[in-house]
């Protein structure tokens, strides 16, 4: 819910977007607590998932909210993608239906923006486990949002300043010719900074860094 | 001329496109794509292609074959672009990921083509020119020559093979190359790995640190911890002993605080990540109390109790019932606080606002000093402003009143009767405040009927713990038993000493210094020998007068050293052949012990003969298991430091056996031969044979020639049934007793009068004509009585 929010900010202000989920199936909120819908990753799109709990019970799942989320989804993507399962590098030509994938064709991207902290840890812990193959550095973020709507919409907010923030330094550094010349300290060496100042403007949602591998 | 740019950089990105659709397309594309992002090319174009270039050797779609190929053809590109001097940062970011993706498939081309020396030579340039670089780049640079160190680390490091036969399905390492290998020779290549490796893990000293850089070495060391062994424990250490948090403190900047969290944070990961695959390696505990402490210490640091729940303000501990029960009850009127006892009051009762009796005989320094605390304070938190005034004027009424009366008895001096319920000795563990706070809390939810009560019961009395009743003699003998067997006991558990011939320190020897049996032996000697010596003079002096007491008092006195004597001298006999050298140096204890004490003690009267009663008692134990031609008895007797009549007596009873004459007689002519100080009183003992003992005649007569021929002369004994000419007793008809030489144990020699039917150990190394044995040693005659035992 919060990534797919997050997704639909940042591509919709044209950042080129990939979104994942990191749990081991897709758990949507069903009639009880003991009682989830759940669906596979990356077979399962969000039309079919729409379709099945419209038909399952259309009033419940309209009051809680989810088919309003599910109808948002699909505008966004075809399906839910598991990180885990994502074959990073692979060219993502099929995708090109997904809002925000002008960009990432070539598979990879430059930063990764997770929303809660278990997900960060298994990201990064996933990189490790991938050994950094493909030698390409990436900027691994977290942003703890609370799972709500509430949250996710100002969650997805301050991702998107995130975004600005760091596309902002990568511009200036990138007219600056990367300090080569010594005129500047290059965008890697400022992204600390820049979580640091974007953390005080954002300071109910704790941040986590690292550089990790490809 | 930017217009020109762009069209070009639309071609090339549709041309990408094509690529990324059809990887096989990828050779003809990159051939054609080369010529045009050349060191001259513009900026843009160069960023494009060295980006591209970089996309294209990591790209997962491209066969190892392939991209093979594809390094070698994009080698001396990347070559050029490094070298081409004030390059974009940008490009030469991109060109060293390349360079890191390329240097696998380049280095295993060169394993297949020993002589390529110009395709490494391009490599070679390309690596130095990185490391060169390494230093004094920009961060984003920097981090990219990391990584490219990381691979060639990994492959200039030997790999684990896991299938020699099928070389392709191996992973790439050194362990590939072979030993000749006339360009990249594995002997060179390893320790330019280490080196670099080195280099790579001096970031963790570097100060000040550079969270970008770190992490970045952090994260790209998961591969090598993972599949190289041998550099594995390398990393760990110098992970471990890395300290984040070292330069932390709360007062940091923000931008300091992102970059020390982020450390922290990824040492923890990578630290999980590798012992998640080794959980019970030799670092295992390591990492898990690193780990620990690193998140104690950023918590220390980073107060993060914002983030969790807060405890509840009102903790309700299931230790007081009387609390839980009334929770609910509402609490309208204040009670009263009771009147004070008549009497003397202490300090307690003074603060005492209560009148349960529960309550007050509660000790509450039997709690925890850190859980009172945690109680106290929420409570204090808690605690209503009126009922706290009210409760301090009452105890401020009190002490008035007290202080305006006058005083009975000053509380300091004046010892209180014993059994007085006020005892100010009990005061010092109280902790007035909290303890009258937590009172007085209690009292707010009481009930005021409770009120009415007698405070003379709320009193806390003083406790005095009744002295223990004293122990019988049985009781203290019984536990003294109990003593001296764990002392033994420990003898089970000890090492045997080594085998291993040790060398001889000869005088510089340090008893007992070699915590093994040996070690502990020397220590249950001395115990025995000397600890209690002193004790035992002491009582017997003391109560010297009373003759009965006198013997009552030293018995129990010496009771202690004489149980482990008794101990000592059952473990010796158990296994004597083996332990003969314990009772050797036992003896030589005690013997010593005796001497040291007979010349120190005042009243030289007392005579110390621990020595000879217990030195008899060894050799009564021994003597009937001795075989014929046993040297355990020559040894014992030529070893231990002192030797009398009594001593000879029972070498001599050994000549009642007519087998066991020659033992005896030659252990005898032993003594007169090597110890000149008892050689009279031997040869009296061999003089003593001849006249009284047939059997002995005949090999105490050559003796008794040597050494006092004038006897033989003087007396002629009455004729000999054995003739000389038979010097040897004649052999037992063969009556072979199978308890004797198989080994079934009687229960245990325990009771010194009966006769022993233990039989001998198998022999050790000490008795050194053990070789054969005699046919039946089926009875043996016990000293004495002249019992005859038979086995069996």
């Amino acid at each position: 819910m919060r990534s797919m929010e997050a997704h639909l900010r940042l591509s919709a202000a044209s950042y080129p977007v990939i979104s994942f989920g990191t749990g081991s199936l897709v758990r949507l909120p069903g009639p009880s607590i003991d009682k989830p819908n759940v669906y596979p990753f990356n077979t399962t799109s969000y039309t079919s998932m729409y379709s099945e709990l419209q038909s399952k019970d259309p009033r419940l799942y309209r009051a809680n909210g989810l088919l309003t989320m599910l109808e948002r989804n699909l505008g966004v993507k075809w399906g839910p993608e598991r990180w885990q399962d994502w074959a990073i590098g692979k060219p993502r030509l099929e995708h090109v239906e997904d809002q925000g994938s002008k960009g990432v064709e070539g598979g990879v991207v430059d930063v990764v923006i997770t929303c809660e902290e278990r997900c960060w840890d298994a990201v990064v812990d996933n990189l490790m486990e991938r050994g950094g193959g493909l030698n390409r550095p990436v900027h691994v973020v977290n942003v703890d949002i609370k799972d709500n709507h509430e949250e996710a919409l100002v969650g997805g907010k301050a991702i998107l300043d995130l975004a600005d923030s760091l596309n902002r330094v990568a511009q200036e550094e990138r007219v600056n010719g990367e300090g080569e010349t010594g005129r500047g300290e290059g965008f890697d060496a400022r992204v600390p900074e820049v979580i640091a100042e974007w953390q005080e403007r954002w300071p109910l949602l704790p941040a986590l860094w690292t550089l990790c591998w490809f | 001329m930017t217009s020109s740019v762009a069209t070009q950089l639309a071609q090339l990105e549709s041309a990408r496109q094509i690529v990324l659709g059809d990887a096989a397309l990828y050779p003809q594309i990159v051939d054609g794509i080369l010529p045009i992002i050349g060191p001259v090319a513009s900026l843009e174009l160069r960023r494009w292609g060295a980006e591209f270039l970089a996309e294209t050797l990591a790209s997962p779609t491209i066969g190892s074959q392939q991209k093979e190929h594809l390094s070698l053809l994009v080698l001396q590109r990347l070559r050029t672009l490094l070298e081409n001097p004030h390059e974009d940062a940008g490009v030469i970011k991109s060109v060293i990921q390349a360079a890191a993706s390329a240097y696998g498939p380049i280095f295993k081309y060169i394993i297949n083509n020993p002589h390529e020396s110009e395709t490494w030579g391009n490599m070679a340039a390309i690596k130095l020119n990185i490391l060169r670089r390494w230093d004094n780049a920009v961060a984003g640079i920097r981090i990219c020559c990391i990584k490219f160190v990381q691979r060639v680390v990994q492959l200039q490091t030997p790999g684990l093979i896991a299938d020699p036969r099928r070389p392709d399905q191996n992973e790439l390492s050194l362990s590939l190359v072979p030993r000749d290998h006339p360009l990249i020779p594995p002997p060179n290549l390893e320790p330019e790995a280490s080196g670099l490796l080195d280099r790579l893990l001096d970031i963790f000293n570097e100060q000040p640190s550079d969270a970008v850089l770190i992490t970045a070495t952090l994260n790209c060391l998961s591969p090598l911890l993972r599949t190289r062994q041998t550099i594995a424990n390398r990393i760990l250490n110098a992970i471990l002993s890395f300290n984040p948090l070292k330069h932390a403190h709360p007062q940091m900047s923000l931008k300091d605080k992102v970059q020390v969290k982020s450390v922290e944070r990824t040492i923890r990961m990578l630290l999980l990540n590798i012992l998640r695959r080794n959980e019970s390696g030799s670092f295992a505990v390591r990492i898990k109390q690193h780990v620990e402490r690193l998140i104690q210490a950023r918590n220390e640091i980073f107060d993060e109790s914002s983030r969790k729940r807060s405890l509840p303000v009102e903790p309700t501990d299931g230790l007081d019932n009387a609390k839980r029960a009334r929770l609910g009850a509402e609490v309208q009127s204040r009670a009263q606080p009771p009147p004070l006892p008549p009497g003397p009051t202490s300090i307690a009762q003074l603060f005492t606002l209560t009148s349960d009796a529960d309550l007050t005989r509660f000790d509450v320094t039997q709690l925890p000093i850190d859980l009172i605390v945690r109680i106290t304070l929420p409570v204090l938190h808690g605690i209503q402003q009126p009922h706290l005034e009210g409760a301090i004027n009452a105890v401020r009424s009190r002490y008035l009143s007290l202080s305006q009366k006058p005083i009975p008895q000053p509380q300091s001096s004046a010892p209180h009767p014993p059994g007085a319920e006020e005892d100010d000795d009990y005061e010092p563990d109280f902790e007035p405040t909290e303890d009258a706070e937590q009172i007085r809390n209690k009292a707010d939810v009481l009930p005021p009927e409770d009120s009415l009560q007698t405070p003379m019961e709320v009193v806390l009395g003083p406790f005095k713990l009744p002295q223990p009743p004293p122990l019988t003699a049985e009781e203290s003998e019984q536990i003294a038993k109990g003593t001296i067997n764990r002392v033994f006991s420990l003898m089970n558990v000890l090492d045997e000493p080594s085998t291993v011939k040790r060398q001889k320190p000869g005088l510089n020897r340090l008893a007992g210094s070699s915590y093994d049996r040996d070690a502990w032996m020397t220590v249950i000697t001395r115990l025995a020998a000397r600890a209690p010596a002193g004790l035992d003079i002491e009582t017997e002096e003391e109560v010297g007068n009373e003759k009965g007491a006198l013997i009552r008092s030293g018995s129990e006195q010496s009771s202690l050293s004489d149980g482990i004597r008794e101990t000592l001298w059952k473990y010796i006999i158990e296994d004597f052949r083996a332990r003969i050298s314990i009772a050797i140096s036992w003896l030589n204890e005690e013997w010593f012990s005796d001497r040291l004490l007979s010349s120190s003690s005042v009243s030289s009267k007392t005579k110390h003969k621990h020595y000879e009663k217990w030195v008899l008692k060894v050799l009564d134990g021994i003597l009937p298991y001795l075989e014929p031609k046993d040297k355990i008895l020559i040894r014992f007797l030529s070893e231990i430091p002192a030797i009398d009549e009594n001593i000879l007596q029972r070498v001599k009873s050994l000549t009642r056996d007519p087998e066991r004459v020659t033992l005896a007689v030659n252990a005898i002519h032993y003594l007169v031969i090597v110890r000149p100080p008892v050689r009279e009183m031997c040869i009296d003992a061999l003089e003593d044979l001849w006249r009284n003992y047939e059997d002995a005649r005949p090999s105490t007569q050559k003796l008794l020639q040597k050494w006092r021929p004038n006897i033989l002369e003087d007396i002629k004994p009455d004729p000999s049934p054995n003739p000389p000419s038979q010097p040897q007793a004649p052999p037992v008809p063969s009556n072979p007793n199978p308890s004797a030489t198989n080994g079934i144990k009687s229960p245990h020699p325990n009771d010194t009068t009966q006769p022993k039917t233990e039989p001998p150990h198998p022999t050790e190394g000490l008795d050194l004509g053990a070789g054969v044995e005699a046919g039946g040693a089926g009875a043996k005659t016990e000293r004495g009585g002249g019992v005859v035992a038979a086995v069996g």
